[in-house]
């Protein structure tokens, strides 16, 4: 008797789990496929692929994703030069200031990111930045120096140094044992630390829309104007799409993000 | 040269080295956001000039300084105002619920991912990191239209003849329900990783004592998952606290989040000032949250002789 009220409490708790997370996704692609839906049917009435042609046709909306496209992988090069250099510091060198170094890239999550843009308008005006491509990495960027130094640091930081030291020993110096011993063990974190910053430039609205507009609108900024202006069902395959991309790249590292490297780069050493 | 000398010399270099390699990432935060936020702190006080000229000479109803002393005149208008009460209110209520639910939800997926190996435990787990894989301007529309009043929720309990059920979409309850929904992934990862690194004999070992496993529980594993548990507090509650594209899609046009009333000073209302002395209130208030966080670390840092 316990063992099945147990069971069953189990079971209630994943099917409301499942409906909690799944539901809304489920129910907002079936949007993207639905011709005539009224409340309450729990299906649409008539099916339809219309949408997804008025999406794709549509050269604004193109535009945007391609730009999305651009901006992400910029940004993570761009983060990593300036992020893993410092990461492999942080993990390996003892100097004064570390852990306040460390800490104060913390500092950019405390202020809340629109007053900053405001401001930030200022510099850029000054910089002459405003509204260029260089203006909108800048913005993608910063989101991303968190994710890039502590992930990749907890990573650099857990390779063992007897095994750097035995590559020392056999002979390799300091560049090889790096390329050869360090940087393999330490690659997943760092993987999942790119990906981590490839989702932040994809999923970045707010900074763009002020820094970018009208130049630069990416595919989450579109997203914004569609919510208000187009039908529901074409704002549904918008949206489709623009997931698509973040769950194949999760996937990818799914494995090492769940087995604790992200958890790692939170608990700073 | 002695040997000893040579060795400090060396060891000097490697210590530059390592600051020098580490400095780019800081001096980036310290240009491109440690100065523009101490620049619209000053604003805030009513000083318009450098970097703040270029805000100042579009914005309206500005309290700028009359000569060097700073103005509190901003601060008195924004905190004088009853709408901002208001939003400040519902921003902590909400920034609360949902640092309770992230942590009451994380742990019971944790714990029981921890104690049972079946499959579904692993499915619940899985389901918990979803979210992530998602982006939060598509999340933030996709629980807007599943809660909406043609939304799931409405129907499914109008197909079980509650004709007149609410509907959560364009009220703070939504809004949490999408800041739950947003967080539990970073949640999730923490807590299960820091309870995966208590060793099941640590465990047993309670249990062999005659501890239930409730003490169990209690006595080990919060103990040793305290700081994965302050980590998820802290940055949930400041991810809430600043957070806009999920109160903007799902919350009221009134009163709403401060992210939201923010944005709204600032694009619609063209005042910045306002905006901005709204964003130093959550500031102040994130930066409270924050030094749990750094004091957090550095308890458990000097407790494991790291510091």
């Amino acid at each position: 008797m316990g063992a099945w009220a147990r069971r069953a409490g189990v079971a209630l708790f994943v099917l409301a789990m499942l409906l909690f997370v799944i539901g809304p996704l489920a129910w907002l692609s079936l949007r993207a496929f639905a011709q005539t839906w009224e409340y309450p049917r729990l299906l649409p009435r008539e099916w339809t692929l219309h949408w997804w042609e008025t999406v794709l046709e549509d050269a604004q909306l193109g535009g945007a994703i391609r730009l999305s496209f651009v901006f992400a992988p910029v940004t993570v090069l761009v983060s990593s030069v300036i992020c893993l250099p410092a990461a492999y510091a942080f993990a390996r060198h003892d100097f004064p200031g570390r852990r306040v170094m460390l800490l104060s890239l913390f500092a950019t999550n405390a202020f809340p990111k629109m007053g900053l843009f405001i401001t930030i308008a200022g510099l850029f005006y000054s910089l002459k930045i405003m509204g260029t491509f260089v203006g909108v990495v800048v913005v993608h960027v910063l989101g991303t120096l968190v994710v890039m130094t502590w992930i990749p640091a907890a990573a650099f930081a857990a390779v063992p140094r007897s095994l750097e030291e035995a590559a020392r020993d056999a002979g390799a110096g300091p560049i090889r044992t790096f390329f050869s011993v360090t940087f393999p063990i330490a690659a997943p974190g760092i993987l999942v630390a790119m990906i981590m910053a490839f989702l932040a430039s994809f999923d970045e609205a707010q900074g763009t829309f002020l820094v970018g507009t009208p130049t630069y609108i990416t595919m989450p900024t579109e997203m914004y104007t569609l919510v208000l202006n187009y039908p529901e069902q074409a704002a549904a395959v918008f949206s489709i799409m623009l997931s698509v991309p973040s769950v194949v790249l999760m996937l990818l590292v799914r494995k090492h993000v769940m087995g604790g490297r992200l958890a790692e780069g939170f608990q700073l050493r | 040269m002695t040997a000893v000398a040579q060795r400090v010399r060396t060891r000097n270099r490697t210590r530059l080295r390592g600051f020098l390699l580490a400095l780019p990432p800081v001096l980036v935060i310290a240009f491109f956001i440690g100065l523009p936020v101490i620049a619209a702190i000053a604003y805030t006080f009513g000083y318009s000039g450098g970097i703040n000229s270029v805000v100042a000479a579009l914005a309206q109803k500005q309290h700028l300084v009359d000569g060097a002393a700073p103005t509190f005149d901003a601060y008195r208008e924004v905190l004088g105002d009853s709408s901002f009460r208001t939003d400040l209110l519902v921003t902590v209520i909400v920034t609360i619920v949902t640092v309770v639910l992230v942590m009451v939800l994380s742990w019971a997926i944790a714990l029981y991912a921890r104690f049972s190996r079946g499959v579904l435990a692993k499915l619940v787990t899985a389901l918990a990191v979803v979210p992530m894989f998602i982006p939060v301007v598509i999340a933030s529309y996709a629980i807007l239209t599943f809660y909406s009043t043609d939304g799931f929720t409405r129907t499914l309990f109008h197909l079980l003849g509650w004709e007149d059920s609410p509907a959560l979409a364009y009220k703070m309850t939504g809004v949490t329900v999408g800041q739950v929904w947003t967080h539990l992934p970073f949640g999730v990862l923490l807590i299960s990783s820091g309870l995966s690194s208590v060793p099941d004999t640590l465990i047993d070992a309670a249990r062999d004592a005659g501890a239930s496993m409730s003490r169990a529980v209690r006595a080990v594993m919060i103990p040793m998952a305290a700081l994965p548990t302050i980590i998820v507090a802290t940055f949930t509650g400041i991810g809430v606290l600043g957070s806009f594209t999920v109160p903007y899609l799902i919350g009221p046009n009134a009163p709403n989040m401060l992210g939201v009333s923010m944005a709204q000073y600032y694009q619609s209302f063209n005042q910045a000032q306002q905006a901005v002395v709204m964003a130093v209130v959550v500031f102040v208030l994130a930066a409270g949250i924050g030094y749990f966080y750094v004091r957090a670390n550095a308890k458990s840092a000097r407790g494991s002789g790291r510091l």
